[in-house]
């Protein structure tokens, strides 16, 4: 699980941006054959999580004593079906929902706070600097795995639960590239002479240092994804994050522990599909930081 | 260099009073009653209140903090809810078994990310790179918990290679450094290294990449040095840069093998962890977190200093 | 089918080649527990009927044991510490106890009747030296007759009940007695004694690592000669994650597992391991809210109930190990007696029943279940509550469950059908011993014991039940006794008072060269006999 650490060591740095600069990275993105491919399937996971319902899966909640621990390729059940009779390819596109819900939207809801903190830390300085940043200070001293189990750990199991300990997981590393960004682009000439013209401050942070921060911190957000999404399932595979019987690919390895001595391909399903989609919102992020030539 | 210690010792302060905060506050976003687990099922409202006031949970919260502080200070932790315990020597026996198995996943993944990292910087743009970039992209994308049960599954129950669980026949009270025990270590060691093999090796490609590609690289060739004295300088000046990530990588293996911990029932920090959670021992919870949290602020001041040892210019900015 | 074929001849030939493990001394036999941790040394243990198993009937003794010796009877009491035990005719709450003699500790001190007494101070009296919070909580309310005790002589002891109570017998047997002079030698500090107990069992705790081993190794002077322990040694190993369990198990790591998971035994009996089960006193029901507007409360919907699952397919969930309920004790029960009705599967009577009951398929029942997702002794809640709320919805009950975890479970189950916090569920899915009168039958429904105040969980009381409880207290003839318990179980089964679902039957997995295991009709088991073939 060290993988979060490297992630959350704040790396990016900010230029202000030449004219077309969006379209240039959209055409480089498109021209990264791997980037492109990892796009394809994480927007089919999505897709097919979002629509699940519509795709005539069957009930991923009900069971049937007949069917348990049907291998892969079972007809009627492709992917086998799981330790109470429960259709597998429904589990794990269902379970896509929540695990991609669980593994994202912290890094959504932490771009927006660190990014708010950061700026305002950034730009502002001072006291409100040194207040932010030594309260940020203090949860990197918390190794991340450790603090989202802690939290979670604390709190207890529940959807609600694990989004908050992710979410203040991974605060911190976002407000400190936040803040890093901004004070460098505040002693730029230009943002100087907005300032001297009389501009209210946010003014000019809407207007001038917005822009030139946020596609950095994008960019880094983005290579927390896969962290976050590794650790949402690992909250759920120790019994902390998501409760049974929702379908979540962390739980549902958990459950189907037991069932490695009698199908082991069939209980390292939900592994592979977090591997996978893991590999790919990494490749992905890499793809999109050279797109952006942002450096590694 | 004195001076620099102190200084950055200074700053780590209020950073230990902000952890232990933040380690007190874990017990009050609880919700529940703490001491449920350990009541029989049939306790009266009076044993219960009993119970309550014997751990002191029936005083107001900020003086529970200063007495938790207090007590901290001389070296007691409190005691365990679901053993009785002290968790002092509960946390810091612990402590000792996950370092050794930090350690251990850190000897295996260290120079492997290293070399791979190296091979990849030096023949950037070649197969080698793709490969190693590929290599350390899947270990830092792998879930290890995972990967844990999968080795468990091919070398214990499979093959019968090696043991799947506990820190030898005699339990971690009776380590010792031969195969006997060290067989016992060889899966936790390897599953817990695969992502930081990864990380090292990104960050040691990048920065060998970056090196070779600088100016005075290029002096040195030209200047007619041979490739293995230019490798030699290459390497000490990436060595700052690369020593205090593995030294955060060693902290950040010591707090997230806990689900490896787990996954093989090594008596460590995280299985103590594990535990404290499940029957709800919060106290246990707090003082593991603490131990762990504190340990790593300390690897953070190590490796700050020990880079500005070997970098001086890092100790000016 | 095929494929699980395959994996399993994999699996045994590979197991095959395991023989390369490090063999221990002859005679060691190595137990994976389901705790997380060791239980409780000092005497009164904690971790339930598993605590109680491994440390305490192995290092102590009570006054009164559990007679453990056979596998085709439920076990009784029998003599332990006490030697006989007689109430006074005129004053039924006085108890006198011979106690054993010659019996000593394994620090060598003798056992006396002061002893006895030092040890219920231990428990019961808050301002005695020797007052043991952690033991206290484990064994206070095990023994809830006792008004007060003193030794007479030596080998004498009388305890006075607070009313006539003849199941003071089965109280006595939860209490384990330790030694003083052990506790005097080591400062009288209870945290010593934890690693160095005294006790007078049959095995000595000669090694212990909290959450990792304890060893215990026999104690050659026990004064039952039938139970000295033949093997070197036994070694307790916490493995609470069923999997590492298995694994452990299946990789030679230890020769014996408590409570394998289901799925694995077909795995470990195709590679020779051995399954041993048998009942013990378990239940697995659903007490039923008997509170104003619960729809429980119509004998017909409670009967339908019982009668809509098929207990018998339940068991492929869970291997065959479990054992189908014929009424609220397991089959077999000395007090199980004669009930009427027979909560077998009949689909067609359910419907009769809920017909008459005003019910049907367009007017179907609702109602609310309180479940856990896991639990000690809950064996598989979710998928055997699923397979119910299947089962229910035949004979047009809907279930809605409320799933909570264990702990909050265990706070819902104190706290009462009518407390707020269970949100109005009308029923709840809870597991437990039913070993003696008291925690069998008249806690769960005694008008004294509603929750909260005990765990009367549903709020029942019915007069002519509360009368059958005063006599099976006052009746001193244990074989009158028995007679009234089972008018009584009679009752609990012909007026469908819970949802009767299943029993356990303790499945634990061993390898072959384990021998001589007779594993008794009860929570806790005799390790004397076994041995270890090389």
């Amino acid at each position: 699980m060290a993988q979060v650490e490297a992630e959350l060591q704040p790396q990016a740095e900010a230029a202000p941006k030449p004219q077309g600069y969006w379209s240039g990275v959209l055409g480089r993105l498109a021209g990264d054959k791997v980037a492109m491919a990892c796009l394809i399937v994480i927007a089919l996971l999505i897709l097919s999580a979002v629509f699940a319902p519509w795709l005539g899966l069957a009930d991923p909640y009900r069971g049937s004593m007949i069917a348990r621990l049907k291998p892969i390729g079972t007809e009627g059940h492709i992917l086998g079906a799981d330790e109470q009779g429960r259709d597998m390819l429904a589990r794990l596109i269902y379970g896509g929902r929540l695990t991609l819900f669980i593994g994202l939207m912290p890094v959504v809801f932490a771009f927006f706070i660190g990014s708010a903190l950061g700026i305002a830390a950034g730009y502002v300085g001072g006291l409100t600097n040194t207040i932010i940043m030594r309260v940020v200070d203090v949860f990197f001293a918390f190794p991340s795995v450790l603090l989202a189990i802690a939290i979670s750990g604390a709190l207890g199991a529940g959807i609600t639960n694990s989004l908050v300990s992710l979410t203040i997981v991974f605060i911190p590393p976002v407000t400190r590239v936040a803040e890093a960004v901004t004070s460098g682009v505040r002693s730029l000439d230009y943002i100087d002479a907005a300032r001297a013209s009389g501009a209210g401050a946010l003014t000019v942070i809407r207007v001038h240092v917005i822009g030139n921060v946020l596609s950095p911190i994008f960019v880094y957000a983005t290579s927390l994804t896969s962290v976050c999404m590794i650790l949402a399932a690992g909250l759920s595979f120790l019994g902390i994050g998501v409760r049974p019987p929702e379908p979540e690919w962390g739980l549902m390895l958990n459950t189907l522990r037991a069932a490695i001595y009698v199908d082991p391909w069939l209980a390292a399903l939900p592994g592979v599909m977090i591997f996978a989609t893991s590999l790919c919102l990494n490749l992905l992020s890499d793809g999109l930081r050279s797109a952006m030539n942002v450096r590694d | 260099m004195l001076s620099y210690f102190l200084r950055r010792l200074i700053l780590v302060l209020p950073v230990a009073f902000g952890v232990s905060v933040v380690c007190f506050m874990l017990v009050q976003i609880a919700p529940g009653d703490p001491l449920t687990a350990i009541m029989p099922v049939d306790a009266t409202a009076e044993q219960q209140a009993a119970m309550r006031a014997a751990y002191g949970l029936d005083k107001p919260v900020p003086v529970q903090y200063l007495i938790w502080i207090a007590n901290l200070l001389q070296g007691d932790m409190g005691r365990s809810i679901a053993t009785g315990r002290p968790v002092a020597a509960e946390v810091f026996g612990a402590v000792g078994n996950s370092l050794l198995l930090a350690f251990s996943a850190a000897i295996i993944a260290f120079p492997i990310g290293t070399f791979l990292g190296f091979l990849a910087g030096y023949f950037r743009d070649t197969v080698l790179d793709r490969a190693v970039t590929a290599i350390s992209i899947a270990g830092v994308s792998v879930p290890n918990y995972w990967l844990g049960i999968v080795l468990v599954i091919i070398f214990s129950v499979n093959l019968g290679w090696l043991p799947s669980m506990g820190a030898g026949p005699g339990g971690s009270q009776d380590w010792h450094w031969d195969w006997t025990h060290i067989r016992h270590l060889i899966l936790p060691a390897v599953t817990l290294a695969v992502v930081p093999i990864g990380i090292v090796a990104r960050t040691v490609r990048a920065l060998a990449g970056d090196i070779l590609s600088m100016d005075f690289v290029q002096a040195l060739y030209a200047k007619g040095m041979s490739r293995g004295d230019v490798l030699r300088h290459v390497a000490r000046n990436a060595a700052a840069t690369a020593l205090s990530v593995m030294g955060l990588q060693l902290g950040y293996l010591l707090g997230g093998s806990i689900l490896i911990e787990t996954v093989f029932n090594w008596p460590g920090s995280g299985f103590l962890l594990s535990n404290a959670i499940f029957q709800r021992d919060l106290p246990l919870l707090q003082g593991t977190i603490l131990i762990l949290a504190m340990f790593f602020v300390a690897m953070n001041l190590i490796v700050d200093v020990a880079q500005a040892a070997i970098d001086p210019r890092i100790k000016r900015s | 089918m095929l494929n699980f074929r395959k994996t399993l001849s994999a699996l045994a030939l590979s197991v095959a080649f395991m023989g390369a493990h490090g063999a221990l001394a002859e005679g060691t036999l190595r137990i994976g527990m389901t705790a997380a941790d060791i239980p409780l040394t000092t005497g009164q243990t904690d971790q339930g009927g598993e605590g109680m198993r491994f440390m305490g009937y192995t290092v102590y003794d009570a006054l009164i044991n559990w007679d453990l010796s056979s596998a085709d009877k439920p076990s009784e009491l029998v003599p332990g510490l006490a030697t006989e035990w007689t109430t006074d005719p005129e004053d039924r709450t006085k108890w006198t106890l011979k106690l054993r003699e010659g019996v000593k500790f394994h620090d060598g001190s003798d056992f006396t009747a002061e002893d006895v007494v030092w040890n219920l101070d231990k428990l019961l009296v808050e301002d005695s030296e020797q007052y043991d919070p952690r033991q206290s909580a484990q064994g206070k309310s095990r023994i809830p007759a006792i008004a007060s005790y003193r030794a007479v002589d030596d080998h004498t002891l009388e305890i006075v009940t607070k009313e006539p109570d003849a199941t003071l017998p089965y109280q006595l047997a939860w209490i384990m007695v330790s030694s003083r002079a052990n506790w005097e030698a080591l400062d009288k500090d209870w945290e010593k004694v934890a690693a160095s107990p005294s006790g007078t069992g049959p095995w000595k705790l000669e090694a212990f690592v909290p959450r990792e081993r304890a060893e215990l190794v026999p104690n050659p002077d026990y004064w039952d000669a039938e139970r000295v322990p033949e093997l070197d040694k036994i070694v307790l190993i916490p493995l609470p994650e069923p999997n590492a369990r298995s694994a452990a198990l299946l990789s030679g790591q230890v020769d014996w597992i408590e409570a394998p998971a289901p799925d694995t035994i077909p795995a470990m009996e195709g590679n020779g391991f051995v399954i041993s089960s048998n009942a013990y006193p378990h239940n697995w029901t659903w007490h039923l809210s008997r509170l104003e507007d619960s729809p429980w409360n119509d004998i017909r919907v409670r009967k339908a109930a019982n009668l809509a699952i098929d207990r018998e397919g339940m068991g492929a969930l869970l291997g065959g190990l479990m054992i189908p309920a014929e009424g609220f004790l397991p089959p077999g029960s000395a007090w199980f007696g004669e009930p009427e009705f027979k909560p077998t599967y009949d689909l067609e009577a359910a419907q009769a029943l809920m017909t008459e009951a005003g019910y049907g398929p367009d007017n179907r029942l609702s109602v609310k279940a309180l479940i856990s997702p896991s639990g000690s002794g809950q064996m598989l809640p979710l998928p055997m509550n699923e397979y119910i709320q299947q089962s229910l919805a035949e004979a047009w009950i809907d279930v809605e469950f409320m799933v909570v975890e264990w702990n909050q479970m265990i706070n819902l189950w104190r706290a009462g059908a009518e407390d707020p916090s269970v949100e109005g569920s009308q029923s709840i899915n809870f597991t437990y011993f039913i070993q003696d009168p008291f925690t069998g039958l008249i806690r769960h429904l005694d008008c004294n014991l509603i929750a909260p105040n005990g765990t009367n969980w549903g709020h029942y009381c019915d007069d002519e039940m509360q009368s059958l409880f005063e006599e099976i207290k006052t009746t001193f003839d244990p074989e009158e006794q028995v007679k009234v318990l089972q008018r009584t179980h009679e009752k609990y089964v012909d007026d469908a008072l819970f949802l009767m679902v299943t029993h356990d039957v303790a499945p634990r997995a061993m390898a072959p060269k384990v021998k001589g295991f007779v594993q008794a009709q009860n929570w806790y088991q005799d390790f004397s006999s076994i041995t270890i073939e090389e």
